[in-house]
């Protein structure tokens, strides 16, 4: 016996301990599970230390959270608070999908893309895990006519754990640069949404003692983001779609005006731009939500572009242009 | 498409095996040729994962994993005709619900892509949004995704790709000239708030990547198309590398390196005699970064708007390129 102690790999635990906690129905002991389930039966000693082994069913019942797999216990009604009477399942219902839940071809194809978005960064798993999913309904997507590449960069280090934070509902801190400030100051906030805007990603979150909200940029997160043990109550949904249309209403108040040349880089991008116009006399105005951000854009296009208003965008370039004149001269 | 990549993660793995399991129960006899392309994993990974099916099960009344608390399947049929047929379930009924996390990732990659003509119906779109927030576990997090804005060029590419024509335009190189292309579209790939199309290019005989935002006066040809998506490799980076390509040596606050990723930035070694630039007050440490580009004039472009950021060090030509773009610049404001 003592010879045969097989290595069980970690899968195969995990899907024993899902198949077990599915098929019961009151709920199972950390000692049954300990002493019955595969992978966990073959390290259990009866009258011994099982400390270890404990502490393996705790990170797994961490990993089959972290899938999204609802891992639920119950009380034991003659002896509350005892964690040995502590029954654990997986019910039925909030695990598996509805069944008026089906998908067309049409839409199969559309998720398949809406998961391609993701393949760069830290939702690449999470996207992976959606497509496993979507297959195992067994539709097979409709070819699309035209071939689509879609991707979402994710290089910001801050979205990672913000993106946890934000599902865990824990406050989080971190050093924060204001653009027009030279000194980063350290935050602390309850995260609501992460979203993407004019294809930079921000975080929306809410100070806990003034419960102001407030909007920052990911780029400018200059330390790494602390994600602290403190929990908030979980907000009402809509959070991103509220963060988007108050950083739209400060992108609407924002209107710059510019000189572009005809035919340009600049000209192909700035007024393609949502809102952009061209005025009588051919300059181009154009909303922006933060004139530092604007400014750097804008001395990237170099000659082909020179802004004629507000002052303080103009001035902010010519700094910007002076500073790389400088740089390489 | 790449070769599928096998998971690495025990937790991939077993969102694998329950994906698998309600898939094998709904297809009743399916061979591992035809399960391992719909879920785009190789063929022996399959047949693993049915191996460990087939020995799991639930401990049962006895706890001890009897014959009938286990899976089965049609062993002749798996190990002779390469079929797999589930001949016994447990525990297992239906596909499991999708985690808050990846209901948030679709529905956030669906509103992206929501200006595609495919998703033109967007009432179809909320509907399918609205499904995927309840067959999720917990709620979607908040994530939240603008709609990537494009143009009509995206219909006329889509016009020639359907009666199989080259597609004519005007485009505006990236040395500020424009030029007639014709071209064979292959596929659109998008970046964040870009739109791109690649295709194979009559004039240059070679594959090339179009801005959208930079193409105009496109035209629908009668001209049949030569290459096919089929025919073609294409890969992510929406520019090849090129043994014609000009190494340039810059500088880039460390910070800052993520966001030079698509000039795909390679280590510089130290070299104590090339110029030092930057301001001796800069106190940040700046990391050297060798970069290939294929002219300097998307370099000017980036270096001028990352100023303080990123300086070009090297070759010379490269940092006068910079210096006239940042001078020519500076020159339109001095007669306001």
């Amino acid at each position: 016996m003592a010879a045969t102690v097989q290595k069980i790999p970690a899968e195969e635990r995990l899907f024993s301990l899902v198949l077990a906690l599915l098929a019961t129905d009151g709920g199972l002991t950390k000692r049954e599970i300990l002493s019955t389930v595969q992978g966990y039966r073959q390290r259990y000693t009866v009258a011994g230390d099982n400390a270890s082994l404990e502490r393996q069913f705790e990170r797994d019942k961490d990993d089959l959270r972290e899938l999204g797999i609802p891992l639920e216990t119950i009380d034991s009604p003659g002896d509350p608070g005892n964690n040995q009477n502590l029954r654990y399942l997986i019910p039925r219902g909030s695990y598996e999908l509805p069944a008026d839940i089906r998908f067309t071809p049409q839409e199969t194809t559309l998720l398949g893309l809406a998961a391609l978005v993701w393949r760069e960064g830290s939702l690449s798993a999470d996207a992976r895990r959606a497509l496993l999913k979507l297959r195992s309904l067994g539709i097979t997507a409709t070819e699309p006519l035209l071939g689509y590449a879609p991707r979402l960069s994710l290089r910001d280090a801050a979205f990672t754990p913000l993106n946890a934070a934000l599902e865990k509902h824990l406050l989080v801190a971190f050093e924060y640069l204001k653009p027009g400030e030279t000194a980063a100051r350290a935050r602390l906030v309850a995260p609501l949404a992460l979203f993407q805007h004019q294809g930079r990603w921000h975080l929306f979150a809410e100070e806990p003692d003034s419960k102001l909200t407030k909007t920052f940029l990911l780029r400018r997160i200059v330390s790494a983001v602390t994600v602290t043990s403190t929990p908030f109550p979980a907000p009402p949904p809509g959070q991103g779609e509220r963060a988007i249309a108050e950083l739209d209403t400060v992108w609407n108040a924002n209107l710059a005006t510019v000189e572009v040349e005809a035919g340009s880089d600049a000209a192909a991008r700035l007024g393609t731009r949502r809102g952009s116009t061209v005025t009588a006399n051919g300059e181009l105005e154009l909303h922006y939500a933060d004139a530092n951000i604007l400014a750097d854009e804008l001395a990237g296009f170099g000659p082909e572009i020179a802004v004629i208003s507000p002052s303080a965008l103009r001035d902010a370039v010519i700094a910007r242009l002076q500073r790389t004149a400088a740089d390489h001269g | 498409m790449a070769e599928p990549k096998a998971p690495k993660l025990a937790g991939d793995k077993l969102a694998f095996l329950l994906s698998l399991v309600p898939y094998l129960m709904d297809q009743g006899r399916v061979t591992v040729a035809e399960a391992a392309a719909h879920f785009g994993v190789p063929q022996e990974q399959l047949r693993e994962a049915v191996r460990l099916i087939s020995v799991s099960g639930v401990p049962g009344e006895t706890a001890t994993y009897q014959h009938g608390d286990l899976f089965d399947i049609a062993w002749d049929d798996f190990e002779v005709r390469d079929e797999i047929v589930l001949t016994h379930n447990v525990a297992i009924d239906e596909s499991p619900r999708f985690s808050g996390r990846e209901a948030a990732a679709l529905i956030a990659g669906l509103n992206y892509l929501a200006a595609l003509p495919e998703h033109a119906d967007s009432a179809a779109g909320s509907a399918l949004m609205s499904k995927l927030a309840r067959g999720a576990s917990a709620s979607p997090t908040q994530l939240a995704v603008e709609v990537s804005q494009t143009n009509a060029t995206l219909a006329l590419i889509r016009e020639s790709v359907a009666a199989g024509v080259q597609l004519q335009f005007d485009y505006l190189n990236a040395r500020g000239g424009r030029e007639t292309r014709r071209v064979d579209p292959l596929r659109i790939d998008a970046v964040d708030a870009d739109w791109y199309l690649r295709g194979w290019c009559h004039s240059r005989e070679a594959l090339r990547t179009f801005r959208l935002d930079h193409i105009s006066n496109a035209t629908v040809t009668t001209d049949a198309i030569v290459r096919r998506a089929d025919d073609v490799l294409l890969s992510d980076r929406l520019f090849e590398a090129s043994s014609d390509d000009l190494v340039v040596t810059i500088e880039v606050a460390p910070g800052a390196l993520p966001l030079l990723a698509e000039y795909e930035p390679e280590l510089a070694a130290p070299s104590p005699a090339a110029p030092s630039p930057t301001e001796p007050t800069e106190p940040t440490s700046r990391v050297r970064v060798i970069v290939r580009v294929s002219h300097f004039h998307g370099l000017k472009r980036l270096a001028a708007s990352m100023n303080g950021t990123v300086t070009v060090l090297s070759p010379p030509q490269a940092r006068q390129t910079v210096k006239d773009w940042a001078d020519a610049a500076l020159s339109r404001y001095t007669v306001l």
